[in-house]
């Protein structure tokens, strides 16, 4: 073992023999570097694994032969060694990015880059407190000295702002270590810890002024001009390493105080953290500036960082976990941002689109902006998950909310630099060039979130059941992602179709069934895929991830894992949604709605787990503590995926800007996926159990009202992508209000519902996605005629929507006939009521949809358009073929559903007798109605053609309108606003007061953010009088 | 299924005596009409001549195969409707398919004949097919509006959906009549009814005395027969839904053509009283009076 | 009444540093000069450097350097007569941060004046927000 003082000897060393042999040449001083900075990671990674891994014990090293207190001493213990770890290896990393731009400034900032890291890795080791405030001064001085040796006054000014401020803050410590001294006569930490400093007279004084300025030197909220400035103003890399490495080093430096200061600071130190998570975030929200944003994020994480510290008493053997895991993934992540946006060098948000130009980039960037938000599988997804089950089995729900309310926050300014990225109008297109030594560093910090994340994952029993088989899929399509459409297509279908066949076996049939709609419909959706020519960079890695998350939701035994799944599938419908033509703003709206849900549903889970000694997913079915409002955020959590109304206005643009064959992915498969999720929270709240009535009381009119506005918005729709998309809207809200009724038939009701509008929804988008494609426009009313050009998308088309209007005897029937038997069993008459007349509005937009697109009058510019594509007709049919076996053999999948459903309400099934199903109040047999109809269509339609058997088949404008021959499709097709007088009599129903709402919502947080950032006036003694203020504030609210 | 020939053909006899009554209704119909705007009117029998020269007419031209069809489905969902339909009460003969399925079949049948006419409308090209089907339509959702308040309200009251039953419910003297004991459903369905039928004032689909408007404003010959077919098939079956529902059901023709002549009078004396509403105000007209009285017929269950 | 015990030079001292510290910081949070907001930083630190100093003064004690003097002083444990060490260890690497920091910011001074000709800290806000 090699013993850490080495680390500082091998630094101060290496320092001082460059000062000899800078004449060898800067490369060779910088290899040196590069090589002190390699040995001293080895030696805190020897430390680390012994200390992890070989049960050695931790390790004091004493200085000068003395013993404390007449010498310092230096602890290694576990903390330290990984801290040192992290320190000294983004410090190489940092080193291997900064080669060229050290060499041009000499080898003197080679050594004080050297240093510095040597200075951060005595804050942490160091037992001494007088010894902390002399390397946080050598840390400070290393870094103004290393910002003073850039060009440029803007970095000059950041700098000396940091100077005077840090100086004020040692002044601040300096006054409490000599007191601390004067009281105890002591300096050592271990010391303190002993003796109890606070019990010392004025010790509260002394304590106060130490963790004042150890906080202080964490750029707390709003105390933090100084800090800020200098993320923005310095080069890329240092605000890296100031960022992860420094942070690391001063939340170390805060946890060895923390030791002494004595229990009664953890509340204070865990609200100066809440305070700068929200207020950092909030203050995000309105940079257009990449730097300074991304330092509001690193500060508002530091925020994070501190108040776990302040819970970490209550946390107990889960608060280094949670430490780490979120400090892990903040310090890679922020990292590789930083040194992104030195590559990339655009200040403005807007201006990173010229990212796209290297996809590789992209993803990186994307590695690091779900890290930091705490997606799977990155560490901090545990890590978070994990904070927030303790703290709300704990009793500290409003810190969660506060935790989930700040992350939202950095979500919104994060996820809309990543839109601006991915679909972002590039006004220049600047060339820019990576240099490989650039490149490297993040590659390898990217890497190691995603290794991390799985190694994290087994560190915890819960977290080890984890199923990373789907996922190593992904990542085995992502490796292979330059490889032609053809070749991933097939993997992707043969993966699924495999995958499918071991897993489902596994599942009861309730799983079974949206285990077909997400497997066996993905599959059919994919075929269409077939038709892309080239490579589809980046599309079937993010497709699969999300099945991936699908099936993780159906297959999830615990809580956890149903919470994997759900941030794998968002994350990867995420991907899908942005990558339709102007997909930007609804993308971002799409994944804020997604998150404020998954945190509900997190909260939910954690509030589900109190009392329990289990995690698994059956807790829901027994929540103990607070249960209704446990269920109601489950519900609320999973009606952003349903996109019931008002949480609804993601939905329309996200699925009308879709890719053809995306759009079915995300509508009639995604969105059942709430479905799924609402059906376990009605399972967990239990049939017979009346005591929630209230709340599926309300989740039924909530239903009922979706599907009259979704509907009613669909009629006024002109582009036909959109239309279908409020028509999922509306459909989706039958199917809520169907589960809410809680009863067998309501519940079969909208299973029927749930399968039928899978296939039909299915048929549609995929069909008019098909058209669109041809066509080249989504405007209804730029169609027309092509019943012509395309029988089968017509036929298609025509099937599905007499499926989905209900009429007899297709099985959208069935659905219908359900419904009202279930409303007039359960008494929701007026419900109901709405319900069906939502239903009877579907005929308007199917209508128009049909008749706009495929009859009246052919555009002269579709002349020559074929019929849609085989790829598109193949699983087009296939699923037709499903709908028409649905419709004459109803009983094929009514019984079996009824089957199960009587696990959950046994009473009031449907009778079978044969084919005939009964209820107490009414009977259907579809069978024989299909017969019926078909055979009486089929003799009125022979009749009829024998009749006119020589009508003469005339050509398109043979008509007279107004007393004139029309002569142009476009005055002669009737397709816009054609339900313009319904509109004037219904229309004020949609009006889009829902959208003003979130418009007005999210402006007044922006303004709020807008006004409160003003306090960073700039000037450098605004943020000193900030400093002496905070003190002032903390030291009044503290002593009360 | 096993075939019962004796049945099919009394559903096919039932047919034509519904077909015909349904031409002789419209036929005095119009005639009341005439007689209140002052004017001599039609002959009795003018809706079969007009028939058969609708069917007899030897040049014809077709827009294409939705054309074609449009048509075939309207006449379906009239047929349909008829099929699935007890027609009258107590006899096996007459009750035609309506063990197959219940109101709720035949109130989603409707649309069958509905959709299709629109689509094959469509494929006419011409505009004001469209306007006719777009205002159509409109008006359609919110005339089911009451008349979805009425059913449940029925529903609930003689707890089935079956029409044979609640026709059976409804036996023994006039004052079991639903009329009677569930008077707002019947009041809303009625009220429903005069949009149904289309006379004024919610005749702006086909808008008759102005310029030909409307869904069938292209269709002409064999086409225009089978949709004057079906018009007298549809008046009469909706006539006896009606009938069934609220007024007693018909235990033999002759109170059959009774009722539904009086049913059918109601909206052609409402017709001949009231001028011709705007969409917009036929829209919004069913969401007043007609739905509270249907919400007040779910209030009393 | 005044006691006189508290006008020991160990008090003055420390009053002294005290006040020092609080003239600093006033100037560095008024002053609009950078050269004089860098002084005042100076003047702090000198006040804590005097308070460090007196706060390991005893009374009547020497200073913590063994040669020929304390001995005599002492007789045989030379802990009696000298004042507590550490202080003055603490000191001497304070005074030297002190400089160094001063030196860093008087550095930052010159450029911040090549860079706009003026030394008024107002000027100096183009980061913000």
């Amino acid at each position: 073992m090699v013993t850490p003082i080495f680390i500082v000897a091998t630094a101060l060393g290496v320092g001082f023999a460059i000062g000899v042999l800078n004449k060898f040449g800067r490369n060779f001083t910088g290899a040196l570097v590069l090589a002190a900075l390699s040995f001293m990671t080895f030696i805190s990674f020897q430390w680390f694994y012994a200390l992890t891994f070989n049960n050695l014990s931790e390790a004091y090293v004493f200085t000068g032969g003395f013993k404390p207190p007449f010498a310092i001493n230096l602890l290694m213990g576990q903390y330290e060694s990984i801290a040192t770890l992290m320190i000294n290896l983004i410090g190489f990393l940092g080193a291997v990015y900064l080669y060229k731009s050290l060499k041009e400034r000499g080898s003197d900032a080679q050594v004080v880059y050297l240093i510095l890291i040597m200075a951060l890795n005595v804050l942490v080791m160091t037992r001494d407190i007088f010894n902390l405030f002399v390397f946080s001064e050598i840390t400070s001085v290393a870094i103004a000295g290393l910002i003073l040796l850039e060009k440029g006054t803007r970095s000059i000014s950041a700098g000396f702002k940091y100077i005077i401020a840090t100086s004020v803050i040692s002044t601040i410590f300096l006054i409490g270590i000599v007191f601390a001294y004067f009281i105890t006569g002591t300096l050592n930490i271990d010391d303190f810890i002993g003796i109890s400093l606070s019990t010392y007279k004025g010790g509260t004084i002394v304590v106060f002024l130490i963790m004042i300025s150890a906080v202080l030197e964490l750029k707390p909220f709003p105390a933090n001009g100084w800090g800020i400035d200098i993320y923005e103003a310095s080069e890329a890399g240092f605000s890296a390493i100031i960022s992860a490495a420094t942070t690391t080093a001063s939340l170390f430096v805060l946890y060895k105080i923390m030791a002494f200061a004595g229990a009664e600071w953890n509340y204070y130190i865990a609200l100066i953290g809440m305070i700068t998570f929200i207020g950092s975030n909030l203050l995000g929200l309105k940079q257009d500036n990449t730097r300074r944003m991304l330092g509001y994020s690193s500060i508002g994480q530091v925020g994070l960082l501190i108040t776990i510290l302040g819970f970490k008493d209550i946390l107990g053997e889960n608060a280094p976990f949670i430490f780490f895991g979120i400090l892990i993934s903040h310090y890679f992540a922020k990292a590789g941002l930083f040194w992104l946006s030195g590559i990339i060098n655009a200040s403005n948000l807007k201006a990173w689109s010229i990212i796209r130009k290297k996809p590789i980039l992209l993803f990186l960037m994307g590695t690091f902006i779900f890290a930091l938000i705490g997606f799977p599988p990155f560490p901090s997804f545990f890590a978070k998950w994990t904070l927030v089950m303790d703290l709300v089995k704990t009793g500290n729900i409003v810190w969660v909310i506060g935790i989930l309310l700040g992350s939202l926050f950095e979500a919104i300014y994060l996820f809309r630099w990543f839109g601006y990225a991915i679909k972002g109008d590039a006004e220049k297109t600047e060339e820019y060039k990576i240099e490989f030594h650039k490149i490297i560093p993040v590659w390898i910090v990217a890497l190691s979130l995603y290794v991390l994340g799985y190694f994290i994952a087994q560190y915890n029993e819960f977290t080890s059941v984890i199923n990373f088989i789907p996922l190593a899929f992904v990542a085995l399509i992502f490796a292979i992602d330059f490889m032609p459409v053809l070749i991933k297509n097939t993997i992707a279908i043969i993966g699924m179709i495999f995958y499918f066949y071991t897993i489902y076996p596994q599942l009861d049939n309730l799983r079974l069934i949206f285990e077909v709609i997400f497997l066996i419909g993905g599959i059919l959706a994919l075929i269409a895929g077939y038709l892309h020519k080239g490579k589809r960079i980046g599309f079937y890695p993010v497709a699969l991830l999300m099945y991936a998350g699908l099936t993780g939701i159906l297959e999830a035994k615990t809580t956890l894992e149903f919470f994997y799944g759900w941030e794998l599938m968002t994350a990867g419908s995420y991907f899908l949604i942005i990558r339709g033509k102007r997909s930007m703003t609804h993308a971002l709206s799409y994944m804020l709605f997604s998150l404020a849900g998954a945190y509900a549903i997190l909260t939910a889970f954690g509030i589900a787990s109190v009392g329990q000694s289990t995690w698994s997913l059956s807790i829901i079915n027994n929540i103990q503590y607070i249960p209704l409002w446990a269920y109601s955020l489950l519900i609320i959590g999973f009606l952003t995926k349903t996109a019931s109304i008002g949480l609804h206005i993601w939905l329309p643009g996200a699925h009308a800007e879709a890719e053809s064959d995306v759009s079915p992915m995300v509508s009639a498969i995604l969105l059942k996926a709430g479905v799924f999720g609402i059906v376990l929270t009605l399972i967990g709240m239990g049939a017979e159990n009346n005591q929630y009535s209230e709340l599926v009381y309300v989740l039924g009119w909530l239903g009922a009202i979706t599907a009259l506005i979704g509907n009613l918005a669909a009629v006024f729709q002109e582009d036909a992508k959109r239309l279908l998309a409020y028509s999922s809207i509306g459909q989706l809200g039958y199917i809520v209000f169907g589960f809410a009724m809680m009863t067998h038939l309501g519940w079969l009701a909208a299973f029927t519902y749930t399968i039928n509008h899978f296939m039909y929804k299915s048929i549609l988008f995929l069909t008019i996605g098909a058209v669109v494609l041809r066509v080249k426009t989504h405007n209804m009313y730029e169609m027309g005629g092509l019943i012509k050009k395309m029988p089968f998308a017509f036929i298609a088309v025509l099937i599905s929507i007499i499926a989905l209007s209900g009429v007899p005897p297709l099985s959208g029937f069935a659905g219908k006939w359900l419904l009202y038997n279930a409303v007039i069993l359960k008494g929701w008459y007026l419900q109901g009521a709405i319900a069906f007349f939502s239903g009877i509005i579907a005929f308007l937009y199917l209508f128009k949809l049909i008749s706009s697109i495929f009859l009246g009058q052919l555009k002269d510019n579709h002349r020559n358009v074929k019929e849609i594509s085989i790829w598109f007709i193949i699983p087009i049919y296939i699923l037709i073929v499903g709908l028409m076996i649905f419709a004459a053999k109803p009983e094929l999948i009514l019984q079996p559903l009824g089957t199960m459903i009587s696990q959950y309400f046994p009473e009031g099934g449907l009778n079978w007798n044969g084919g005939m199903a009964t209820t107490s109040i009414g009977y259907w047999h579809g069978t024989h109605i299909m017969i019926i109809v078909g055979i009486m269509f089929a003799i009125l339609f022979s009749w009829l053609a024998f009749l006119s058997r020589k009508a003469q088949k005339v050509k398109q404008f043979n008509i007279v309108y107004s007393g004139e021959r029309p002569f142009t499709p476009e005055t002669t097709h009737v397709s816009y606003n054609i339900f313009a007088g319904y509109n004037k009599a219904l229309g004020f129903l949609v009006l889009p007061w829902i959208t003003d709402f979130w418009t007005l919502t999210t402006n007044i947080v922006h303004d709020i953010s807008g006004f409160v950032r003003r306090i960073y006036s700039g000037n450098g003694q605004t943020y000193l009088t900030h400093i002496v203020l905070y003190v002032v504030v903390i030291y009044f609210v503290f002593f009360n | 299924m096993n075939i019962d020939f004796t049945k099919l053909f009394f559903t096919f006899l039932g047919l034509m005596i519904v077909l015909n009554w349904g031409l002789l209704m419209s036929a005095i119909m119009r005639k009341i009409g005439a007689r209140v705007a002052g004017r001599y009117g039609i002959p009795w029998f003018q809706p079969w001549v007009d028939l058969i020269k609708n069917y007899a007419v030897r040049s014809q031209i077709t827009h294409g195969i939705m054309f074609y069809l449009g048509p075939v489905f309207r006449l379906s969902g009239g047929v349909g409707l008829f099929l699935f339909m007890p027609i009258l009460f107590g006899s096996n003969l007459w009750s035609n398919f309506s063990f197959q399925g219940d109101l709720i079949l035949i109130l989603y049948f409707q649309f069958f004949g509905m959709l299709g006419m629109a689509l094959g409308a469509g494929e006419g090209g011409q505009p004001h097919s469209f306007i006719g089907i777009s205002r159509g339509l409109s008006q359609f959702t919110t005339i089911e509006v009451p008349m979805t308040l009425a059913v449940i309200s029925l529903a609930v009251q003689y707890h089935t959906l079956s029409i044979s039953e609640i026709v059976a419910a409804q036996q023994g003297g006039i004052m079991n009549w639903t009329m009677f004991t569930n008077p707002f459903a019947t009041a809303a369905a009625m009220l429903s009814l005069l949009g149904a039928f289309g006379h004024s004032p919610f005749d702006l689909v086909k808008a008759p005395n102005e310029i030909p408007i409307g869904p069938p404003t292209e269709y002409h010959g064999t086409f225009l027969g089978v949709l004057r077919t079906n018009a007298a098939i549809l008046h009469v079956v909706e006539t006896v839904l009606f009938m069934n529902l609220f007024f007693g059901g018909a235990s033999n023709w002759f109170e059959l053509i009774i009722k539904s002549f009086l049913i059918y009078f109601w909206s052609v004396f409402v017709g001949m009283v009231f001028p011709r509403f705007r969409i917009e105000q036929s829209v919004v007209w069913f969401l007043k009076v007609p739905l509270i009285l249907g919400i007040i017929a779910i209030l009393l269950l | 009444m005044i006691n006189t015990e508290y006008f020991t030079l160990g008090h003055i001292s420390l009053l002294l540093g005290f006040i020092l510290i609080i003239v600093g910081f006033w100037g560095i949070l008024t002053q609009k000069n950078i050269v004089k907001i860098i002084l005042a930083f100076s003047i702090a630190d000198a006040g804590i450097n005097i308070l460090i100093v007196s706060l390991g003064y005893v009374i009547g004690k020497t200073a913590p350097i063994i040669d020929g003097s304390v001995v005599q002083k002492a007789g045989i444990d030379v802990s009696d007569s000298i004042v507590d060490p550490v202080p003055q260890a603490l000191v001497l690497t304070s005074i030297v941060i002190g400089f160094g920091v001063t030196a860093l910011m008087l550095a930052y001074a010159m450029k911040l004046f090549t860079a706009k000709k003026t030394l008024h800290i107002n000027k100096f806000n183009d980061l913000k927000w």
